[in-house]
């Protein structure tokens, strides 16, 4: 049985919009976030992503699974770039000192020892806002596109018929499938298999992913006959599809298309011209004695 | 080649060539002028490998192969979505799959080669490239577009060994060229071997990118050719079996090459630093997941061909 997004019909801003339209406007929200690491610039962006999930009509209740869960993930890494500093390094080459943190024993004569640095901080910071931007309007998607509107939309931004049609079927599988592989482990684990436990080599553990893979993806490959077998029935593919909902835009999304469109070439243009690096508080450094 | 093709092809040559334009002639006017073209370059290598694929469809179109039925729809989708929902599960979200020596599992690059090799191209490319979105999409990392082509490329590429009659004659010039790559991408490394392997985290120096890539790393290439050849010879007489598991390497190969070569202007690496630091820690795994895991679905799927007759 199929296992479908937790969609239902609000009163709510993006579900004002034609999907089409949301869509553009995630696109070029997505690129245009993704052109800057200046903290200034990412606080817009994390302004307009808040705006989108206060107005979604999509409760807490609703969706605190999703977002505890990519909320946990998101702060995990950000929380290791602030240990690590990844990647900051390749934007920043002076460092001012906050405060160096260290334990009270060695481990083979390595000292753990953590330096916090404002650089370092304002980096993760950015790195934060950067992510959670992005990853709050994707969290939106499964909860307010109707699934219904899945093919028609990706057809209305110019797929063809069965590009459209491979998209929205892909959409649709990916909580059946996050079930289906939810089962089978917990089917294997009930035969002894724990893949938090894997041992040996690498060659060994690769083995044993095996028993997780395989039977979801030929269980999968079985289940698309009566898929493949309905749609032919159906005279898939024999000519021009219809769909049985229409779309039409209104002066509403010509609107958020064209801010949309106008967002993504002011982010190119201004990250081409050098706006939106990595920016470090000239205040934070001056505390930290620079 | 219809219209509605050519109409494609072109709005992408014009699109790149006015993004080069950009970086080009800015440049020029103002030799002063510093342009960051890291945004940008995504999108130049994203069409890039979209023509790549364009001419490889032009060079190769009048196959079968390229034909998309119903069939293949739902395969494409089934394949995105698996590949989705296996990259959100190990990609150490759900699970903190253990790596060796720097090498992290990664074993949901199987699903694109195995869908490539049984299905077709186009099922291979969608379901890379759209999988690889998608999957990037439920970590919420947002998207790296030329890595979502290059995976595309994984799948497409094992797919072209649907371009040949004889699969045994067939494997032997991939197996040459594989060998070549995965030799150049070892001298790379052994000529290097002080580079960092960008993706692995030092924990007691704290730093990400900053532990030379370890020998085993370094030559995971090797040891997975070697396992394909060993698939390829010992198990030669399944001819699926070696065929899938030798296309499924060159796709490998070529496809995250693609996406490493890429960052060399994106992220300003030197070549030693894309090869040694991302394609050899990528693709040298990859290929061990290869040899290891695409025979086992080839056989479970052969294995269900046969009991249904299709």
């Amino acid at each position: 049985m199929l296992v479908t997004w937790r969609y239902r019909k609000r009163k709510s801003l993006i579900q004002l919009f034609d999907p089409r339209a949301w869509l553009i406007f995630y696109a070029c929200f997505l690129a245009s976030t993704l052109a800057f690491w200046d903290l200034r610039y990412l606080l817009v962006f994390l302004a307009i992503a808040l705006l989108w999930i206060f107005t979604s009509g999509v409760r807490w209740k609703e969706m605190y699974r999703a977002w505890l869960f990519m909320g946990g993930f998101i702060i995990f890494f950000s929380f290791l770039t602030f240990l690590t500093g990844r990647g900051g390094s390749e934007v920043y080459s002076q460092e001012h000192l906050i405060k160096s943190l260290s334990l009270p024993f060695t481990i083979f004569r390595w000292r753990p020892t953590l330096d916090i640095t404002v650089e370092r901080t304002v980096w993760a910071v950015s790195q934060l806002v950067r992510v959670f931007s992005i990853a709050s309007l994707t969290v939106l998607i499964p909860y307010t596109l109707n699934p219904a509107l899945y093919g028609v939309t990706f057809r209305g931004l110019g797929l063809p018929d069965k590009i459209a049609y491979a998209m929205d079927l892909t959409m649709r599988f990916i909580p059946t499938y996050g079930r289906d592989f939810q089962q089978t482990m917990d089917a294997q684990r009930a035969r002894g298999y724990e893949l938090e436990k894997l041992s040996g080599g690498l060659f060994a553990q690769v083995r044993k992913l095996a028993p997780l893979i395989v039977p979801v993806t030929i269980h999968a490959i079985i289940g698309s006959e009566d898929i493949i077998d309905a749609m032919d029935l159906r005279a898939f593919g024999v000519g021009p599809r219809t769909w049985l909902d229409k779309l039409s835009y209104r002066n509403r999304d010509y609107v958020l298309i064209a801010f949309s469109v106008l967002m993504f070439f002011t982010s190119m243009t201004l990250s081409l011209f050098g706006f939106g690096k990595f920016w470090v508080p000239a205040l934070f450094v001056k505390l930290a004695g620079g | 080649m219809d219209r509605k093709l050519t109409s494609v092809i072109l709005a992408l040559v014009a699109t790149l060539v006015i993004f080069l334009l950009i970086v080009l002639i800015g440049g020029a006017i103002n030799p002063s002028l510093k342009l960051d073209q890291t945004a940008l370059l995504r999108f130049v290598f994203v069409i890039i490998g979209l023509l790549i694929v364009f001419a490889v469809y032009y060079v190769t179109r009048e196959n079968k192969m390229w034909e998309v039925g119903t069939r293949e729809v739902v395969y494409m989708a089934i394949g995105a979505a698996l590949y989705a929902v296996f990259s959100f599960v190990f990609n150490g979200t759900v699970f903190i799959v253990p790596s060796v020596s720097q090498v992290s599992l990664r074993p949901a690059i199987c699903i694109p080669m195995f869908f490539g090799f049984a299905f077709g191209p186009v099922v291979g490319f969608f379901t890379g490239a759209v999988g690889n979105m998608f999957g990037d999409a439920l970590t919420g990392f947002g998207l790296s577009p030329q890595w979502s082509v290059g995976n595309g490329l994984v799948g497409m590429i094992a797919g072209l060994v649907f371009l040949f009659k004889d699969k045994k004659r067939s494997m032997d010039t991939v197996l040459i060229i594989s060998a070549v790559l995965a030799a150049l991408g070892t001298i790379v490394y052994l000529l290097n071997r002080s580079l960092p392997n960008m993706v692995y985290f030092n924990a007691p120096a704290n730093v990400f990118g900053d532990q030379p890539i370890t020998l085993f790393a370094g030559i995971s290439m090797v040891i997975g050719f070697i396992l394909v050849l060993i698939i390829r010879f010992v198990w030669g007489q399944n001819i699926n079996m070696a065929a899938a598991v030798t296309w499924s390497a060159l796709g490998n190969l070529l496809g995250i090459g693609f996406a490493a070569i890429s960052d060399i202007w994106i992220n300003k690496y030197s070549l030693a630093t894309a090869v040694v630091g991302e394609f050899m820690p990528s693709a040298g795994p990859n290929l061990i997941f290869a040899a290891i895991l695409v025979p086992l679905l080839v056989v479970a799927y052969m294995a269900v061909q046969r009991q249904s007759g299709r």
